[in-house]
């Protein structure tokens, strides 16, 4: 493990334990389960957003590939159970196809990223916008369907298995295949890589389409949890994709980092959130202080790199 | 005395890069330092500029400075013009730039400092690496310093641009200028420095005004070296490996040659005649416009990228190890395996058994960073061990032809000599061996045939080894580029 990952998993510890100190409660499972779950959701953006950071990319049609997701998922399962397989492989299939034109967008053409997916995600929000009519509910079989909501239920609720399996996936795949030496090549040193036999548009595009596809998993996760999908779910996860993976000690600069940071960055923005509320500090005040407080991370981990 | 450095002492991270060092140079001098990568040199350098703080000891400089650092340090998107008057540039009543007279003055600073042959027009990104080091170096020359530090100024520099350099230090020198620079080339270190002082591992161990090169070089490695170049007379060239016909590409104009399996062919003539189109092109990362090779005596798959060309068994070691080598930051076995990562793996899973004990046993057949972890950060080697481990990445590919793209460049006498042996083996062990060094000497010392570029086509071939430079030099300039 490197020291910036540890740093980030210290900075969480530190996070939990203040909550578990100013608000009685927290430190019980109840309220770390909901922490959790809270976490799981930027948990599965942020896996996607680190991946194109891992290459030096971005990805900011996040928001609105998980809100398209969540859609194409209550429309097409109308709420059955039985309609639930297919209306999970469309959502899931639509995230990845807005990924992998994000993906060829940025390596083949050249578009630069931040372009791409903000076009993708205006692309993606007018659409949704369109089909649906603005309506998410038109009737009431429009909610989850049971199993989604079944998720999240129980003393350990199969969700955070859903972000296990996923965090699972995310470190095998970057750390013991031939394809996550690649991922870390390209992000280290595109030219060199490429100058090694490293396919680094293919690589580019397989992130994208990786991300898409975390986004409508996020999506998906949030339909069982709120139990319906609504306009505008997805907004706050642009900031939370990007805060949690800096704040896991990923490199923005592409090379660097990997998910067990990530889930401690996920974890500590939670825990921020969820402290400010308990101290009942108002809505203007807690978003000053999240941003002062992620602001003092960052500006903590600076100073940790400058004795690199 | 201008320059005094007593008992500095500076540490990156864990690594001490100098310690108790000291060093002195006067007023109209030249004088070197010597040592091998790692030796702290640079740091010295820059901590004499004033570039960074040394964390113990003393440094007084006297004058102006003006320093030229071993990384180039021109800004890629801007032209030569706007990079050479970057500090004043021309301006008019408001104090604002003006932009239409930037080309103009910049030409006339080239033309006074005789540096011919760069557009002030383009873009620094566009230039070769020797036309970038004449700007950066003309940006020097042009602050009329009292102190000059040149970090391997002439490391990316053909013979004549040497030439060039050299005129500029002595007139400096003459004018009462301390002028101190470092270089890897004895010869010139033989030429230019008045006063040479050697450095190694971190510390000065001698200051003198005589000194042979192998009396140097004991003192750089605290060894004694065998002969220069490896003798490569027993090494009979076999069956074809690679057959070029016709090639054009970038500056490259229908180049014809045929490389053989045991052969060490160089390629040589003045810096920027087509040498690294012809390398980057054969390849796979150039596109040709005309013609194209056959690789194993058939016509191989097409390379239209690196990975058909590692597919064939071509290899291509960079010159510029930081931008076109190494991920600096990641792992030695990282960067080692990083060309073969698909021949120990199984589904898509690396066999983490079988790399580790692949790349352990080329780090120490080559002896990379001196039985460092493979774990640690490539960058974390120092030049000469960097290089080394480029060549270990394509060792392990098993290739037939190894294009060796200035792969001297920057490092130390030590490495140097290592490499030159590696290379010996390698055609030895039957591989074909395409060699281009900005050296000449090298091409001459270690070649059986070369070839000679000019405005990108072959203009004379020299058989047998040639043995001296100036026999090269004399091809590249003699005849006329439509002979």
């Amino acid at each position: 493990m490197n020291r910036r990952v540890a740093y980030a998993v210290a900075v969480a510890a530190v996070v939990l334990i203040l909550g578990a100190v100013l608000s009685p409660g927290f430190a019980s499972w109840p309220g770390l389960r909901a922490v959790l779950i809270v976490a799981s959701f930027t948990g599965f953006v942020a896996a996607g957003q680190m991946l194109v950071v891992l290459v030096g990319g971005i990805d900011l049609s996040i928001p609105w590939v998980l809100n398209a997701a969540a859609i194409v998922l209550t429309t097409t399962g109308l709420g059955l159970a039985d309609r639930l397989p297919l209306a999970l492989a469309l959502a899931v299939g639509a995230g990845l196809l807005a990924g992998l034109v994000n993906g060829l967008g940025v390596a083949w053409l050249g578009v630069p990223a931040v372009v791409m997916t903000l076009g993708m995600n205006g692309v993606l929000q007018g659409l949704t916008l369109g089909v649906s009519q603005g309506l998410t509910c038109g009737d009431c079989g429009h909610y989850a369907p049971q199993p989604l909501r079944d998720l999240f239920a129980g003393t350990v609720p199969a969700a955070l298995l859903v972000w296990l399996g996923a965090a699972l996936f995310v470190t095998v795949l970057l750390t013991l295949t031939t394809f996550g030496r690649r991922v870390y090549a390209t992000g280290a040193n595109p030219r060199a890589a490429y100058l090694s036999g490293v396919g680094v548009k293919g690589v580019t595009v397989a992130l994208y389409t990786l991300s898409g596809g975390f986004a409508a998993l996020a999506g998906i996760m949030l339909v069982g949890y709120g139990g319906q999908a609504s306009l505008g779910l997805g907004d706050p996860y642009l900031f939370e994709s990007i805060a949690a993976v800096v704040v896991g000690g990923v490199s923005i600069l592409g090379g660097r980092g990997d998910y067990l940071g990530v889930v401690a960055g996920s974890l500590t923005l939670v825990a921020v959130t969820t402290v400010l509320r308990a101290q009942q500090v108002p809505e203007y005040g807690r978003l000053m202080i999240y941003g002062l407080v992620i602001l003092a991370i960052l500006f903590a981990y600076g100073r940790e790199r400058a004795h690199d | 005395m201008t320059v005094v450095a007593t008992g500095v002492g500076r540490a990156f991270g864990g690594v001490q890069a100098l310690r108790d060092a000291s060093f002195a140079a006067r007023p109209g001098e030249i004088h070197a330092l010597a040592g091998e990568n790692g030796a702290g040199k640079s740091t010295l350098i820059k901590v004499l500029c004033g570039a960074i703080r040394a964390d113990t000891g003393t440094v007084t400089v006297e004058g102006r400075i003006a320093t030229a650092f071993q990384e180039l340090s021109l800004l890629p998107d801007l032209t030569v013009a706007e990079n050479l008057l970057l500090a004043a540039p021309p301006r008019g009543r408001l104090g604002l730039v003006r932009r239409g007279r930037l080309a103009d003055e910049a030409a006339l600073v080239l033309s006074r400092y005789g540096a011919t042959g760069v557009d002030p027009r383009s873009p620094a990104r566009d230039l070769a690496v020797s036309q970038k080091q004449v700007v950066e170096l003309v940006r020097v020359l042009a602050m009329e310093p009292d102190v000059v530090f040149l970090d391997e100024p002439t490391a990316a520099l053909a013979e004549r641009e040497v030439d060039w350099l050299a005129g500029h230090m002595r007139r400096l020198r003459d004018a009462g200028a301390c002028v101190i620079f470092t270089s890897h080339r004895w010869r010139e270190i033989e030429r230019l420095a008045d006063r040479v002082t050697v450095f190694r591992n971190g510390t000065d161990v001698a200051t003198r005004e005589r000194l042979t090169e192998e009396e140097a070089i004991t003192l750089m490695t605290g060894r004694t070296l065998g002969a220069t170049y490896p003798d490569i007379s027993g090494i009979v060239p076999g069956e074809n490996a690679l057959t070029v016909s016709g090639l054009t590409s970038g500056r490259l104009r229908e180049v014809s040659f045929e490389l053989r399996r045991g052969e060490i062919l160089g390629v040589g003539g003045l810096a920027g005649q087509g040498q690294r189109d012809l390398f980057l092109t054969l390849f796979g990362a150039g596109k040709p416009t005309a013609g194209g090779l056959s690789a194993g005596g058939s016509r191989a798959r097409a390379v239209r990228q690196p990975r058909d060309a590692i597919r064939a068994g071509i290899a291509y070691v960079p010159e510029d190890r930081k931008a076109e080598g190494l991920l600096l930051h990641l792992s030695i076995r990282d960067n080692v395996a990083l060309a073969t990562l698909a021949r120990r793996s199984r589904a898509g899973f690396i066999r983490q058994r079988a790399e580790k004990a692949a790349v352990s046993g080329i780090a120490a057949k080559l002896d990379i960073g001196a039985g460092r972890s493979t774990a640690q950060a490539a960058g974390t080697l120092s030049g000469g061990n960097q290089q080394k481990a480029v060549m270990a990445r394509w060792l392990l590919t098993d290739a037939d032809v190894f294009l060796l793209y200035d792969v001297t460049r920057g490092v130390d006498a030590a490495t140097k000599h290592d490499i030159y042996h590696l290379i010996a083996d390698l055609a030895r062990d039957g591989k074909a061996i395409l060699f281009y060094s900005s050296e000449t000497e090298e091409i001459a010392g270690l070649c059986h045939r070369v070839l000679v570029l000019r405005e990108g086509r072959i203009v004379s071939e020299l058989r047998g080894p040639v043995g001296d430079a100036e026999t090269i030099v004399a091809a590249s300039i003699r005849e006329p580029a439509d002979a």
